[in-house]
């Protein structure tokens, strides 16, 4: 049995079902990230999990043991918010030690612990300032401080770098791991940034109207994702989707795609004569402005994300696909529209049933 | 179609003591796609509604081609706008809201038709032209207002914050579709953004504004490698710039971890050692792409070793934070980088990426120059 199981959960509000028939099992020590559009039950399911809400059905087992009918403070677990919910009158050390205070800690334990806690996440010079007097970050670790320092053996995050800069959510990415490491915690992290999501997750769960639809390691959630749904949530520019027709011809496997013809790789046989939609993501197609025996296309326009240039291109017929490269080559400085040449990689192409969306 | 020319436009507000815009001067091109950027507060909005003549100048003049329009009416202007609030008029379809413009211009109506058609199509919003504004979503009214600005035949266009309500996917694409379309026309462009990602892929130059100031004006490429300020270097960048405490000593950089002590040294150019009398305290910037990771590589004199704390893989690259001596330090890597948190990478840092600033002004040094003559080593 997994450290952290939760069967068949359900939850509606009025007539709308926001969480249904939910399954999931979670190891100890496990970072699992659920990560899905706004409005997809995140943070209903996080609630349910922290018993601030109560399923209408199923079950939620912590260490072999089930927690539903148990209160909130008796659930082992710790929550950091996304609005920090830091209470105002209180000095960043009495936020942080405020779950120890509630289990009647012994005073020099909660010293030790507050201490302890506030160094790992690079705090202790503020303990005495109030919330106010919190830079951004400051708040943010504090708040996360809260979450641990009664080493409950689950926690939660409920898309905990959402309102930081830029500059903080990188420094509390590379460092939150090491840091829930250290406390062998098992965490359960909301976020709808796909990025966050494959940065930080051992296993990314997509939650897409209120169930989960892939639970997968981030390289397979974006090598192979289950539906042209799941596809386009990750990754910017989205993933190229286009409706194909494959069909058997000169021993092999072609399709017609933006006004070109090509030849699937030897083992493509599953999807000759179905209709397919087609996926390919940007940095999978080569852009040439020299001829080649790639399709003729229009490069419309660069729009640079980062340090990627991210091309939009036409074929012929009017398909608009994008492509991406590393910046530092011939396309660097180009404006406006040219004649172009695009390659795909097909051995790293994905196919879908056209009619459900469901990955061949 | 026309130039767009502030020369030295300030802003202060009836009883406000600070300027909510300084000073600032920028010259556009006739047809060049431009981005404010900023965060709020910082006097990109207030900019963008001199221009327009939504407010008055307090200082300084606005020329749109050879006119000065400092007191000239918004609707003499010449200028298209599309507000952040969308402003669309609800007793009117999405159709006559968009060809509003047109019509007031006397276009002929086939010919409003047909650009009406286009406009949504390339805006995606066909489904909702016969549609009232009220009943659409704030997405899709903000495609709207965007409509009404681009479908004009105007000196200049202002655009403000314009795909913020977008759902991600669609606001990849529409960006593509705009900037083909502001280029194709020849349209000269203001973007009113606090997004740097927007800014960077739309605009051929961005006027990075903080506290009413103008930072920096210059190509998306020059904001990243040749930041002005310390400003321009941490506000642009994604993963942000890499920025350590450093020394100048005998010619060379010594980079200092957290603890100050010296983690590894740059070597100096003969007029970047000039420039940085001995002993003279700087900050060092490194943007995270222009690190080089050889992973299971040979490591060489010329090599860093860092520990790598954690390998972040993004699908189409990797971002991957290590340790050099107690720097920490992060990196973009090609997708098909292995590098497991714990393990030694070898790291080099060409000269030529890195930045020198001030520690007390905050401003670059050797803005132009390569301030370092060879590999880190």
């Amino acid at each position: 049995m997994a450290f952290l199981e939760i069967t068949g959960l359900s939850k509606s509000f009025k007539q709308h079902e926001v969480i249904r028939d939910l399954s999931v099992a979670i190891e100890k020590g496990e970072f699992l990230v659920i990560f899905g559009p706004s409005g997809c039950g995140k943070t209903v399911l996080l609630r349910l999990i922290a018993g601030m809400m109560q399923p209408d059905a199923g079950d939620i087992v912590i260490d072999g043991r089930s927690v539903v009918d148990l209160n909130p403070e008796n659930r082992d677990i710790g929550m950091a918010f996304q609005n920090y919910a830091l209470y105002p009158h209180m000095t960043a050390y009495e936020n942080i030690a405020s779950p120890l205070r509630s289990r009647h800690v012994p005073e020099a334990e909660v010293g030790t612990r507050v201490h302890d806690t506030a160094r790992m996440l690079r705090i202790d010079h503020v303990l005495d300032h109030l919330p106010k007097a919190l830079s951004q970050g400051q708040k943010q670790r504090t708040a996360l401080a809260r979450s641990l320092v009664g080493r409950p053996s689950v926690v939660l995050l409920d898309d905990p770098l959402r309102n930081v800069d830029a500059k903080i959510r990188y420094e509390m990415r590379f460092e939150l791991p090491r840091v829930l490491r250290r406390y062998e915690a098992t965490v359960i992290y909301v976020t709808q940034d796909y990025k966050e999501a494959m940065a930080l997750g051992d296993r990314v769960a997509v939650l897409v109207d209120g169930a989960f639809r892939q639970v997968a390691h981030p390289h397979e959630v974006y090598d192979a994702p289950g539906t042209t749904r799941i596809a386009r949530l990750f990754g910017d520019p989205p993933i190229n989707l286009v409706p194909v027709q494959p069909v058997t011809a000169a021993g092999g496997v072609e399709m017609n795609v933006a006004g070109g013809t090509v030849r699937l790789p030897a083992d493509s046989a599953a999807v000759a004569g179905r209709d397919c939609t087609f996926g390919i993501r940007s940095e999978d197609i080569w852009v040439s402005l020299e001829p080649t025996e790639g399709l003729p296309v229009t490069l419309e326009a660069i729009t640079p994300v980062n340090n990627r240039l991210v091309m939009l291109l036409r074929g012929d017929e009017g398909t608009e696909l994008f492509a991406s490269c590393p910046q530092g080559s011939a396309l660097d400085h180009l404006r406006g529209r040219h004649k172009a040449w695009a390659t795909m990689d097909l051995a790293r192409a994905h196919f879908f049933d056209h009619g459900d969306g469901v990955r061949i | 179609m026309a130039t767009l020319k502030l020369n030295n436009v300030s802003k202060v507000y009836d009883g406000a003591g600070e300027r909510a815009v300084d000073a600032v001067t920028m010259h556009i091109d006739d047809g060049e796609i431009i981005a404010l950027l900023g965060s709020s507060g910082c006097g990109k909005t207030t900019t963008l509604r001199m221009v327009a003549g939504l407010e008055s100048v307090t200082d300084g003049e606005i020329r749109v081609g050879d006119r000065v329009v400092n007191n000239v009416t918004p609707s003499q202007r010449n200028i298209a706008m599309a507000f952040e609030t969308y402003a669309l008029y609800p007793p009117l379809r999405v159709r006559e809201n968009i060809a509003f413009g047109l019509l007031r211009d006397r276009a002929p109506s086939a010919e409003i038709e047909k650009r009406v058609k286009s406009i949504a199509a390339m805006l995606e919003i066909t489904d909702l032209l016969e549609r009232f504004p009220p009943s659409i979503s704030g997405g899709s009214q903000q495609r709207v207002s965007l409509a009404r600005a681009l479908i004009r035949n105007a000196a200049v266009y202002l655009l403000d914050e314009p795909m913020s309500q977008l759902e991600p996917q669609l606001r990849a694409l529409l960006r593509a579709r705009i900037k083909d379309y502001l280029i194709a026309h020849k349209m000269t462009t203001v973007v009113v953004t606090h997004d740097q990602t927007e800014a960077i892929a739309l605009a051929d130059r961005i006027a990075v504004m903080e506290k009413g100031v103008l930072q920096q004006f210059a190509t998306p490429h020059d904001l990243q490698e040749r930041p002005a300020n310390l400003f321009v270097a941490s506000f642009i960048g994604e993963p942000p710039m890499n920025l350590f405490p450093a020394v100048a000593k005998d010619g060379k950089i010594a980079v200092l971890n957290e603890r100050q002590e010296v983690a590894f040294h740059v070597p100096l150019g003969s007029e970047a050692a000039s420039r940085l009398g001995d002993g003279k305290r700087i900050m060092v910037g490194v943007r995270p792409h222009r690190i080089r990771l050889a992973s299971g590589g040979e490591v060489t004199g010329a090599t860093l070793v860092g520990e790598v704390s954690s390998n972040h893989w993004l699908g189409d690259h990797c971002q991957v934070g290590f340790q050099v001596r107690g720097c920490s330090v992060i990196a973009v890597a090609g997708r098909d980088l292995q590098a497991r948190p714990g393990s030694q990478l070898p790291v080099v840092i060409p000269g030529e990426a890195v930045r020198i600033f001030d520690v007390d002004s905050g401003a670059a040094i050797l803005q132009d120059a390569e301030p370092a003559v060879s590999l880190v080593v």
